[in-house]
């Protein structure tokens, strides 16, 4: 076997993923496995690359090196037909939902199976309709995204991400905007798919509480690497100045909270510097 | 794209455009064959983009069509010539009025609602997620609105034509007081249906659609994702449709006269 390939209890394996934009260094030598049927979470500063880990690993974007092994398939050297095939079998749910504003909430969850399918119509409807009732908007079905709230688009999106049962969901931020209700219901969904379906789940997010009430494992990246890893318990009870500063919300640590900048005095016009 | 030449050098980002723009109607052309399974698509926007003008087509074709006349009557009149009025109205309207403006019109009209509407598209990833759930944008959003552009600019053409000449019939016969008979006889004896209605609104129709779709699909799929991204893009249509209409119109008729 294949150093890099996958044994079959990991999912995805990324080895020595460098990844440069703009001249910044977003990846630098990132290695991470994502184990399959569990759900993973991955958390960091805002900036540190964790949307930009998700387009690595549906193919979107290429790092300047390294490898993104997903279901023993090196992402980065999938051609054009082979990366549909394997995106077939991926979710995903964008941070801001992005649902197709021509068509009804319906028809958006009805999209992928309309294209991939020729299944009839009876069963595009049954199934359509079991997805919507999962995620409590079967009853929204003939609204279109203009007239849904934020949390409602983020669910819809999250039942378009799901109708192919797929092997894999990422999910972007799947937390913003949804209210108590909501966000209990769409936990016990990730957890449920995750346990009925063995899907395994991928999530980018910031609400600590929530993760760990989901989580399996978590991954905190910053500087473009790995610097805890472990499942919840593990997390919290690290004490490592990242999770310290991380978690604990302060502004001092190793990751710095200003963007960097020339001397602030100077800035503010104070001659010599000095206020 | 840009950042291959400087930003300040206007000739060579206009050139870096016009090249990228060639290299995007291969990648189109190249997904047509996969377009086909999306002939719903195709249908819905050749009803978006053709239908839908049809309204501003024919309004714009009638009056073009009364004021060529009322003037052509004013000028033939010195000459004794009125009896022309309907050849010369017919000849105009075919070689050169109807394409060149049923292009600038659907330009204005369906050009800039295609780039607009794909630029938010992609601001608002819903390219991405097309991408993400496999199904290839080029072929479901970019080649089914290029197809429709190319199908319906012929026939909107056609509608402008038709109703340019009854606009010159109203006026010039109803109006102005020239025999019918003459109106339509001189106009059946003078013009030509091979140099006039097949070069003049099928050929330059065909082009002229083609290159205001690639132009609006290009400008719609490039546009930066922001609200002022759209904006410069669907300004971009308009101002380089124009340009390239009218200097279409030049070429192709150096070589088809």
């Amino acid at each position: 076997m294949n150093a890099a390939a996958p044994s079959d209890d990991t999912l995805i394996r990324i080895r020595g993923l460098t990844t440069v934009l703009n001249g910044k260094k977003v990846f630098d030598a990132l290695d991470m496995d994502i184990a399959r049927g569990k759900v993973t979470a991955i958390m960091g500063p805002s900036g540190t690359g964790k949307t930009t880990l998700l387009k690595h690993i549906t193919g979107q974007m290429r790092g300047d090196a390294g490898q993104v092994m997903v279901d023993g398939r090196n992402v980065p050297e999938l051609g054009r037909e082979a990366l549909y095939a394997l995106r077939e079998k991926i979710g995903y749910l964008f941070q801001n939902s992005a649902l197709l504003t021509d068509f009804d909430v319906f028809e958006n969850v009805a999209f992928p199976l309309r294209q991939h399918t020729k299944l009839p119509e009876v069963l595009i409807r049954n199934l359509v309709l079991t997805k919507l009732q999962a995620v409590g908007l079967r009853g929204a079905a003939q609204l279109m995204p203009s007239e849904l709230s934020g949390g409602m688009a983020r669910r819809v999106a999250l039942a378009r991400a799901i109708v192919f049962d797929p092997m894999l969901i990422l999910y972007d931020e799947p937390f913003v905007g949804l209210d108590p209700i909501a966000l209990n219901q769409v936990l016990k969904l990730i957890r449920t798919l995750n346990e009925t379906l063995g899907i395994t789940s991928v999530l980018v997010a910031h609400e600590l509480e929530a993760i760990k009430q989901v989580a399996d494992h978590i991954y905190l990246i910053a500087n473009g690497k790995v610097v805890a890893q472990g499942d919840p318990k593990t997390i919290a009870d690290d004490g490592s100045p990242w999770t310290r500063q991380f978690f604990g919300g302060e502004a001092d640590g190793p990751v710095p909270f200003q963007y960097p900048a020339g001397d602030y005095a100077e800035a503010l016009g104070f001659p010599g510097g000095k206020p | 794209m840009n950042a291959r030449v400087g930003d300040d050098n206007i000739v060579m980002r206009s050139l870096s455009q016009i090249g990228d723009c060639g290299l995007f109607l291969l990648q189109i052309l190249a997904a047509v064959p996969r377009s086909l399974r999306h002939a719903r698509e195709t249908v819905r926007q050749l009803w978006f983009v053709g239908a839908m003008s049809l309204t501003i087509i024919m309004v714009c074709g009638l009056f073009v069509g009364m004021v060529l006349a009322l003037q052509l009557y004013h000028v033939l009149s010195i000459f004794g010539g009125t009896a022309a009025t309907g050849t010369v109205v017919a000849i105009a309207i075919y070689r050169e009025l109807g394409p060149v403006v049923t292009a600038l019109l659907f330009a204005g009209r369906a050009g800039t609602a295609i780039t607009a509407e794909i630029g938010l598209m992609r601001a608002t990833d819903q390219i991405a997620a097309m991408e993400l759930m496999a199904v290839d944008p080029l072929a479901y959003v970019a080649a089914p609105r290029f197809l429709a552009g190319l199908v319906a600019m012929p026939l909107l053409c056609c509608v402008f034509c038709s109703l340019g000449i009854f606009g010159g019939h109203l006026v010039g016969v109803s109006w102005l007081g020239i025999d019918n008979g003459t109106f339509w006889s001189n106009m059946t004896a003078t013009v030509d249906v091979w140099q006039d209605i097949i070069n003049g609104v099928v050929w330059k129709s065909l082009a002229f659609g083609a290159v205001v779709s690639l132009i609006a699909v290009f400008q719609g799929y490039t546009a930066p994702p922001t609200s002022e991204g759209v904006a410069y893009a669907t300004t971009r249509t308009v101002v380089a449709s124009s340009i390239a209409i009218l200097a279409l119109d030049f070429v192709l008729t150096a070589f088809l006269m």
